[in-house]
């Protein structure tokens, strides 16, 4: 069996007096799609930007690929594979969609011709081309939404963290990002996807990890999982599509 | 203002230095040339304020410490250690960069606040330093040998200035780097999730702010023959740059251009008519960059970086973006 | 050695005026997030303004001082709308504008102060300013200027109220949610616009009465702002900013550590050791002394 290529081991995020995450631990496998769940304010975000180097474990380590990514800065990890997205999307409003793609193409591409080329490329993958040199600021929020996943892509990542990429997409758009992540996984990247809207994450998830509290409190595939009764006990209340 | 393509305003940019080249030619009047050496030199300082203020968002407000600082290098280096002029103004850039790491090092890993706070008094205390020091001669000030050849500085200043201009240009508009910056500037965590590292880049730009400025310093401290920590190191530097550059555009290198001139004449023909007022100036000078702010944030031009980031005005095309753009 | 406890003492009497300088700044910067480059204008305006009433009336001028917050607290109301407007006009950068705002209007009224006010400097006479207490135990004597004695009383006098204020009433309380979460606190009923009016409001009225208070204690010119600007961003910026409840505690500090210095260095040295003190702590803890910064 081969090594996990991420490993997240007894981590804890504390703030202050607020215990975001506590004692998480998981493995993902190359090439598969996890699920991350839970109630809002279960800790799904800050466990997302721990991962990604935005915030230290105050306890436990993350690896990945083997390697030990606990402290390292977001910059490092972007160079080592991992790319994100951001769950309040951050597009360079002031530039356009092109050049946005283009400043991720750098990581991989330095000289500018060759990032921009790899960005067209980008843009089209994700449909974006028909409005490559407009301003990011006017964009639609779906368009925004896929700009923020072109620009982890540009980055050429072996794993990817999509955090919400449908939330306040119409049916037909957020069906369309779906085929995307799907196309995403067959061209071997590693997703790990958090979402609130059941109907995608069951549909498109290999295996599901559930938070509440910032505590796991089930893990496993779509069915086990929406029949557990913690699961159930934790959404009880929670209105969800 | 319809936007003019990237290559035509290099192309008119290449025809005014021409023309810049070539002015000698046609004005003789040492006086004016005096006056055209002075404001290219405003460019110069304009320019540098606009890289870590336009480009990277990041207020100077002791932009005058660098102008300072290559003044004192080149004039020390000439008058006590007799460096021929050339080598001491390379040597004044070169200082004039170390001194942007030094101070950038702890000031840029933090927000814009701290920056602005910190510049503002390292550029007091650089002044303080050079009031109180024995080998700047203190509060006298001190001199360097006197060369009368206005052509001759006319040159060099628009050398260095036009090299600044051509250079920043290729990396702030072509290179990545310049591309680098903006995303640092418009979305610093966005930035570092694409494997950018903000703070070297910032104190790349830092330096790339702060040595067109030493050097344009060192040609002054030779050109004018005496320099004093009042002259050099005054705050009223660094508000003229700002002014400049808000009042032309920040964010771009036509703009400082364009703020720079035309501010530099406003106060030429402040000075020589109304000189008996000099308080009146620095109220102007505050009431400009306060009515800049709130009139004109793009500049006279309407050219500023601000301008396409769709909040100055709203392109037509998406309606909804007005709907789904309220972030939490 | 025998100069090392009116040094201590000394120091904490400066950094009292400092706490006075910073502690309304401060709280300007944990709400409405803006670094107001006119703070020690405010305190130019408020010194010669209780300067030119002590003269008039013949009042002491620590009587004044209600008068001079009234002034200065209309005045921050009528400018507040301004900053405001910069604020939301910016949605690219408003925090760096409005810093840029501020900072014009700093030289604007530097330069409005120098037309007026000319280039003299004065002392605001009170009739405390020639007491002094004199203590003595031992070897060790120290001697406490009366004015700066009630200098402290006022920093004491003016935190007490600030912390009543915030912690007692329903303006502070809005205050102090504004400066936690904007949005959220605008759900709950919170009035943003008219809590940051009032708030700017009393800042300027506060920091021109400290004003009043530094041409007592030492002088009047129109050239004090940027000092007294300086001042209360290294308090700020050493009590980490928007942390309130570090102002006094670095205020004393940055007291203690000018008076040291000024026992053994020149006086033209000090400002610049001082800021070398707070270069190595933005290296070392860019969050201020308790790490509680923004």
């Amino acid at each position: 069996m081969a090594e996990p290529i991420l490993k997240v081991e007894h981590v804890s995020k504390v703030f202050g007096g607020l215990t975001a995450v506590n004692d998480v631990s998981f493995e993902m496998n190359a090439g598969e799609i996890l699920g991350l769940i839970g109630p809002n304010g279960a800790g799904k975000t800050t466990l997302f930007n721990v991962i990604s180097g935005y915030y230290r474990p105050t306890r436990g380590k993350v690896w990945f690929q083997g390697r030990n990514i606990s402290h390292k800065p977001p910059y490092y990890l972007a160079g080592q594979g991992i790319g994100r997205t951001f769950q309040v999307v951050k597009p360079f409003a002031g530039l356009s969609v092109l050049e946005n793609i283009t400043i991720a193409s750098f990581l991989k591409h330095p000289r500018r011709a060759a990032a921009e080329a790899h960005a067209w490329k980008v843009l089209e993958f994700t449909g974006l081309a028909d409005r490559a040199q407009i301003p990011a600021a006017s964009l639609t929020l779906a368009g925004r939404k896929r700009l923020e996943i072109g620009k982890a892509l540009a980055l050429e990542p072996s794993f990817l963290l999509l955090d919400e990429v449908v939330a306040g997409l119409n049916p037909t758009e957020t069906d369309r990002t779906i085929e995307l992540i799907r196309k995403l996984r067959d061209n071997g990247i590693t997703i790990l996807i958090v979402e609130h809207i059941m109907r995608v994450i069951m549909g498109i998830s290999d295996r599901l990890v559930v938070l509440n509290f910032g505590q796991m409190i089930a893990q496993g595939g779509p069915a086990e999982v929406a029949g557990n009764p913690a699961v159930i006990q934790a959404y009880l209340g929670e209105e969800h599509e | 203002m319809t936007p003019i393509s990237k290559d035509r305003r290099l192309i008119i940019s290449v025809v005014v230095f021409a023309a810049a080249v070539l002015l000698p030619a046609v004005v003789h009047d040492t006086f004016w040339l005096r006056v055209a050496t002075e404001a290219i030199m405003w460019v110069g300082l304009a320019l540098g304020f606009d890289v870590i203020a336009g480009y990277t968002g990041y207020l100077n407000f002791g932009h005058q410490a660098f102008f300072g600082i290559g003044c004192y290098a080149t004039a020390l280096l000439m008058m006590r250690a007799h460096w021929p002029f050339f080598l001491a103004l390379a040597a004044g850039g070169v200082v004039g960069a170390v001194s942007a790491l030094i101070i950038g090092i702890p000031t840029l890993r933090l927000r814009g606040a701290y920056f602005a706070i910190a510049t503002w008094a390292v550029a007091r205390a650089v002044q303080q330093g050079a009031l109180m020091a024995g080998f700047t001669g203190g509060p006298d000030g001190m001199r360097t040998s006197e060369y009368l050849n206005p052509h001759f500085f006319y040159y060099v200043m628009l050398g260095v200035v036009g090299l600044t201009f051509f250079v920043l240009w290729f990396l702030l508009e072509r290179a990545p780097f310049g591309l680098k910056l903006k995303a640092v500037r418009e979305d610093q965590e966005s930035a570092k999730a694409l494997g950018l590292n903000p703070t070297h880049l910032k104190i790349k730009a830092f330096i790339l702010s702060a040595i067109p400025t030493a050097l344009c310093g060192g040609v002054f401290a030779y050109w004018v023959t005496f320099i004093d920590p009042n002259s050099t190191l005054g705050d009223l530097l660094s508000d003229q740059a700002l002014v400049m550059v808000i009042f032309g555009g920040m964010g771009t290198l036509i703009g400082p251009v364009v703020g720079a001139v035309i501010i530099f004449g406003f106060k030429t023909v402040f000075w020589a008519y109304l000189s008996a007022y000099e308080v009146l100036y620095l109220i102007i000078l505050g009431a400009l960059i306060a009515a800049s702010v709130i009139f004109l944030p793009d500049g006279v031009l309407g050219i500023s970086f601000r301008r396409r980031s769709g909040r100055a005005k709203q392109e037509p095309t998406q309606p909804a973006a007005a709907a789904s753009g309220k972030e939490a | 050695m025998e100069l090392l406890p009116q040094a201590l003492l000394d120091g904490i009497l400066l950094g009292a005026i400092y706490i006075n300088i910073a502690v309304a700044f401060s709280l300007v910067y944990g709400v409405l997030h803006i670094i107001d480059f006119a703070v020690g204008e405010w305190i130019m305006l408020g010194a010669f303004t209780g300067y030119h009433l002590t003269l008039l009336t013949k009042v002491e001028p620590f009587l004044l001082l209600p008068i001079v917050f009234v002034i200065f607290a209309g005045l921050g109301l009528a400018l507040q709308p301004c900053i405001q407007r910069v604020l939301s006009g910016h949605k690219g950068n408003p925090t760096l504008m409005a810093l840029v705002f501020t900072f014009g209007l700093a030289l604007m009224i530097r330069g409005l102060a120098q037309t007026f006010f000319g280039f003299y400097s004065h002392s605001i006479p009170s009739h405390f300013s020639n007491g002094s207490y004199f203590f003595q135990k031992g070897s060790f004597f120290v001697t406490i200027s009366s004015v700066r004695a009630l200098g402290l009383v006022y920093a004491i006098i003016l935190t007490l109220v600030l912390n009543l204020l915030l912690r007692k009433t329903d303006f502070g309380l809005a205050i102090r949610a504004l400066a936690m979460q904007k949005e959220a606190a605008g759900l709950m009923g919170v009035n943003a616009k008219r809590t940051n009016l009032f708030l700017f409001a009393l800042y300027v009225g506060v920091t021109a009465m400290t004003g009043v208070l530094i041409g007592v204690i030492l002088s009047v010119a129109s050239k004090m702002g940027p000092e007294n600007s300086i001042l209360a961003f290294f308090v700020v910026v050493l009590a980490g900013m928007g942390y309130l409840a570090g102002v006094p505690a670095a205020a004393f500090l940055l007291g203690i550590i000018q008076s040291i210095f000024l026992v053994y260095l020149d006086p033209g040295y000090t400002m610049m050791a001082v800021f070398g003190i707070l270069y190595l702590i933005l290296l070392v803890s860019p969050t201020g002394m308790f790490r509680r910064g923004m």
